[in-house]
C-alpha cells in the first residue's frame, strides 16, 4: 500500500466522523451555519483526498454531497430532513468504502459504481428540485421537498405571532387518501399540536373537482402549521404517520429595522429653519425693549430728583404696562419661531407602516390626513416615538391577518388612519385602525390575572374605563400581548411619552370594528395663562384659554332647577356648578349680599358656569404636566410654582366635570 | 343530530364527525346556495372540512371552540 493511501486511510475516517457528527447535529439545529460549515469542510477534504486515487465512484458521491452542502452554506437552498438523511447515508457509505480500501489495499467493491450512482442521484434530487428521485427506499425522501417556500408563505399569510420566536417548528401533513378509514382525522390531529402559531388547511393541488361524484371520504387535505413548540412535541400527534408529515425547524426572518423605534433623521444636531421675517420682528422688538429700559432709567432719575410718589407710581404703571406688552410680543414671536408644521412628520409614517406590515405578512395602508397644524418643535419631535409605537401596535395587533379580515367581511387590506387637527388650543392626533378592536372582557381577565386592579373594582368598572387599564404599567407584558390582541404593548410608555409633552392619551374601541387612540397635546410647551381663583383657603389655576368669561351674579338670580342650580346669562340658562363640589371640598361661607363669582366654560359645546370663591388674578406660568400617580388623576392639567413659592395646581375643568359624570350624577339635573 | 337544515341555512352543531360529511355534501349539492352556520360547532372532522373546501359554501358565524374559530374556519371562509 502506498504512503499516500495509508495517510488517507488514517485521515479519511476522521473526516467522515466530523461530517457525520455535524450532519446529525443539523437535524436538531438545521439553521446552525457552523454545523453546515463543519460538514462541508470535512466532505470537501475527503473529496480532495479521493481525487488523488483512481476511485471514481467514491469521488462522484463526495462531489455531489459537497455541492449540496455548498449550496446550503451559500444559502441557495435549505436542507430538508430527508436531504440530511441522504447526506448521512453518503458519509456512511464513504466510511464503508474506506474500510473496503483498507482491506483490499486500494480497490472498491464491484457494486460501488451502482451504489454511487443511486446515492448521487438522490443527492442531486435535492440540489435540483424536481429531479426524479430513484431508489426512494425512504418514503419521506419523496414527500419532502427540499424547499421551505410553503413555510415562508404560511408565515407571510398569518403568522405575525411567529415573528416573536427565533425558531418555530413547521409541519406539513399530507394524509393519504384512505386515512379516514383508519379512523384518522387530520383536523383533530392538528388540534392536538401545542402552541399553534399559524395553521392552514387546503385541498391538494391535484384534488378531484367537486363534481357530483365527489367522494368526501377520499382525503384530499393538506394541513400546514407553525408551532412555537419544539419539533419533538409537534410530531407527537403524528407519531403513527411519520411518512405523511414533513417537519422542520425554521427561523422566521428577523423583522426589518423599521419595525423598531428608529427615529433616524431625528438624531444629531437639532437645527431649526427660521423665516427671516421672524428674525426681523425679533430685532425690532429688542429695539423697543431698549427704549423701554431707557424710559425706566429716566423715571429712576426723576424719582431721585424728588418726583412725587403718586406721579411716580402712575408713570411706573404706564412703563410696566408697556414692558408687559413688549415681553408678551417677544414671547409670542420666540414661540412662533419654534412652531413647525405637524403634517410633514406624519407623512413619514406610511412607508414605515407598509414595511412593518410586510415584515409580518400583513397588508395595511396608512392614510394621513388633517389640518395644517403647527406645534412647538419639541412636541413634534417628541411625537415620533409614541406614534411609531401606536402604529406598530395597530399593524401588529389591531389588524387581523388577511384571512380573518375576509372572514369578518372586511377588505383584505387594512386601513390605518393618522389624522391631526386642533381643538381649541390643543392639537389632537388620532390613530385609527379597522382591525379587531379590543375586548373589554379580555382586558378585565388580563387585568385580574396580572393583579393590575383588585377584582372587585374591576367588575364595577364600566367598559370604557376598562380600556384605560391597558395604560397601566404592569399590564403590558409579552404574555399579555397574545392574550389581549396585544394592545398592551408599550401603551404605558406611550402615555408616559405623551405626558412628558404635556398631553394625554385616550382610547376607544369597538370589538370587531377597530380601535382609535387619541392623543391630545398642547401646541407649545412654553407659557400658559392661568386665572388664579380661591376655593376655601386653597388656590387653583384655571387655564385662561378655557375660560370664556368671568361673571358676578347676584344670589337672587341663581335659581334652583331640580337638584342643581342655574342662572340666566344674556337670555341663556347656564347651569351652575361649584368648584368646591367638583373638588370635594367644603364650600366658602356664603356672605349675605355677596355676588356669586363664576367662570363660564364650554363643555361638550354647552355653556357651564363654575362657582369659585374669589378671583385672585391672572398669571403666565410654565405648566408642568403631572407625573407618576397624579398623572392618572382626571381633571388635573399640571402644577406650577407661584411667585411666592407656593405650588399652584392647574385644573382641567372639562376633565373634572367629565370625571364627575362618570362618578355618578352628583351634577344633579342642572344641565340644559 | 349535528346537521340542522333550516331553509337556506345549514347549522352545524356539536362534534361534526365523518358521517356528517356525506349529509352535508348531498345537501350542498341539492341546494348550492345554502349558507352554513358554524357557530354551534365544536369540532369539524377532516371529511367535513374537505366538503367545505371543495364546494366553498358561504360560512356564517364564529364557533365557540377556539381552535375552530381561530384557525380552521378562517381557512373555510377564505377564497380558494
Amino acid at each position: 500500500m502506498d504512503e499516500l493511501l495509508e495517510q488517507f486511510l488514517i485521515e479519511g475516517p476522521e473526516q467522515v466522523q466530523q461530517a457525520g457528527e455535524a450532519l446529525l447535529a443539523l437535524e436538531a439545529r438545521p439553521e446552525d451555519a457552523a454545523l453546515v460549515d463543519q460538514a462541508f469542510r470535512a466532505i470537501h477534504t475527503l473529496k480532495g483526498s479521493v481525487g488523488l486515487f483512481d476511485l471514481p465512484a467514491m469521488a462522484e458521491v463526495l462531489h455531489v454531497a459537497e455541492d449540496l452542502l455548498g449550496a446550503r452554506r451559500d444559502g441557495r437552498l435549505t436542507l430538508s430532513r430527508a436531504a440530511t438523511d441522504v447526506l448521512i447515508a453518503a458519509t456512511g457509505q464513504t466510511e464503508r468504502w474506506l474500510d473496503a480500501l483498507r482491506v483490499t489495499g486500494g480497490a472498491l467493491p464491484d457494486d460501488a459504481g451502482d451504489v454511487a450512482r443511486a446515492l448521487s442521484q438522490r443527492l442531486r434530487g435535492f440540489l435540483v428540485p424536481g429531479t426524479p428521485v430513484a431508489g426512494a427506499d425512504n418514503g419521506r425522501v419523496e414527500a419532502a421537498l427540499s424547499d421551505t417556500h410553503w413555510v415562508e408563505s404560511l408565515f407571510r399569510e398569518q403568522a405575525s405571532d411567529a415573528a416573536r420566536h427565533s425558531v418555530v417548528t413547521a409541519l406539513r401533513y399530507t394524509p393519504d387518501a384512505g386515512c379516514y378509514f383508519r379512523g384518522e382525522d387530520p383536523i383533530a390531529l392538528a388540534r392536538a399540536v401545542p402552541d399553534l402559531l399559524a395553521f392552514r388547511v387546503f385541498r391538494r393541488p391535484d384534488a378531484p373537482p367537486a363534481s357530483d361524484a365527489y367522494d368526501p371520504y377520499a382525503c384530499d387535505l393538506v394541513v400546514e402549521l407553525l408551532s412555537a413548540a419544539p419539533v419533538e412535541a409537534v410530531k407527537v400527534p403524528f407519531r403513527f404517520m411519520p411518512d405523511q408529515i414533513q417537519v422542520l425547524s425554521w427561523s422566521p426572518p428577523s423583522p426589518g429595522p423599521s419595525i423598531g423605534p428608529s427615529p433616524t433623521g431625528l438624531e444629531g444636531p437639532r437645527g431649526l429653519r427660521v423665516d427671516a421675517s421672524r428674525v426681523d420682528t425679533l430685532v425690532a422688538l429688542v429695539d423697543e425693549l431698549v427704549v423701554a429700559k431707557n424710559a425706566l432709567a429716566d423715571l429712576a432719575a426723576r424719582m431721585a430728583d424728588g418726583l412725587a410718589p403718586d406721579v411716580a407710581a402712575r408713570i411706573m404703571g404706564d412703563r410696566q404696562a408697556m414692558l408687559d406688552r413688549l415681553i408678551g410680543r417677544l414671547h409670542r414671536t420666540v414661540t412662533d419661531i419654534r412652531l413647525v408644521p405637524v403634517l410633514p412628520l406624519l407623512r413619514r409614517f406610511p412607508r414605515m407602516v407598509r414595511e412593518m406590515a410586510a415584515a409580518i405578512g400583513k397588508e395595511a395602508d396608512l392614510v394621513v390626513d388633517g389640518q395644517e397644524v403647527q406645534a412647538d418643535k419639541g412636541i413634534v419631535e417628541g411625537l415620533f416615538e409614541p406614534l411609531t409605537h401606536l402604529l406598530r401596535n395597530a399593524v401588529d395587533h389591531g389588524v387581523e391577518p388577511a384571512a380573518e379580515r375576509v372572514a369578518a367581511g372586511k377588505p383584505e387590506r387594512a386601513r390605518i388612519g393618522l389624522t391631526v387637527g386642533r381643538e381649541g388650543d390643543r392639537m389632537v392626533i388620532e390613530v385609527t385602525d379597522d382591525g379587531r378592536g379590543m375586548d373589554p372582557d379580555r382586558i378585565r381577565r388580563t387585568a385580574a390575572a396580572r393583579g393590575v386592579v383588585p377584582a372587585a373594582t374591576l367588575a364595577e368598572l364600566p367598559d370604557d374605563q376598562v380600556l384605560d387599564l391597558v395604560f397601566r404599567p404592569g399590564f403590558s407584558t409579552a404574555e399579555a400581548v397574545t392574550v389581549l390582541s396585544g394592545r398592551g404593548v408599550g401603551m404605558d410608555a406611550v402615555r408616559a411619552a405623551v405626558g412628558r409633552l404635556g398631553g394625554g392619551v385616550g382610547l376607544r374601541s369597538t370589538v370587531g370594528a377597530g380601535t382609535t387612540v387619541r392623543l391630545t397635546l398642547p401646541m407649545n410647551l412654553v407659557l400658559t395663562k392661568v386665572l388664579v381663583v380661591s376655593v376655601g383657603d386653597d388656590r387653583y389655576g384655571l387655564p385662561l384659554d378655557g375660560v370664556i368669561e368671568t361673571v358676578r351674579v347676584t344670589r337672587d338670580r341663581v335659581l334652583p332647577i331640580r337638584a342643581g342650580r342655574a342662572f340666566v346669562l344674556r337670555d341663556t340658562a347656564v347651569p351652575l356648578l361649584a368648584l368646591s363640589d367638583l373638588l370635594d371640598q367644603p364650600a366658602d361661607d356664603v356672605r349675605e349680599g355677596e355676588a356669586v363669582r363664576a367662570v363660564i366654560v364650554r363643555v361638550d359645546g354647552a355653556l357651564l358656569a363654575v362657582e369659585v370663591g374669589t378671583f385672585l388674578g391672572r398669571h403666565d406660568v410654565v405648566l408642568r404636566p403631572m407625573a407618576g400617580l397624579l398623572a392618572a388623576m382626571p381633571g388635573l392639567l399640571g402644577t406650577t410654582l407661584l411667585g411666592d413659592g407656593g405650588l399652584l395646581m392647574v385644573l382641567d375643568l372639562p376633565g373634572l366635570i367629565a370625571a364627575l359624570h362618570r362618578d355618578g350624577d352628583r351634577l344633579g339635573g342642572g344641565r340644559p | 343530530m349535528t346537521i340542522i337544515v333550516d331553509g337556506p341555512l345549514i347549522r352545524l352543531a356539536g362534534n361534526c364527525g365523518a358521517e356528517d360529511a356525506e349529509i352535508l355534501l348531498s345537501r350542498l349539492q341539492e341546494a348550492p346556495e345554502s349558507q352554513i352556520d358554524v357557530s354551534a360547532s365544536r369540532h369539524l372532522h377532516g371529511a367535513v372540512v374537505q366538503v367545505f373546501l371543495a364546494l366553498r359554501p358561504t360560512v356564517r358565524g364564529m364557533a365557540e371552540d377556539v381552535f375552530l374559530r381561530d384557525w380552521v374556519i378562517p381557512c373555510l371562509a377564505a377564497p380558494p
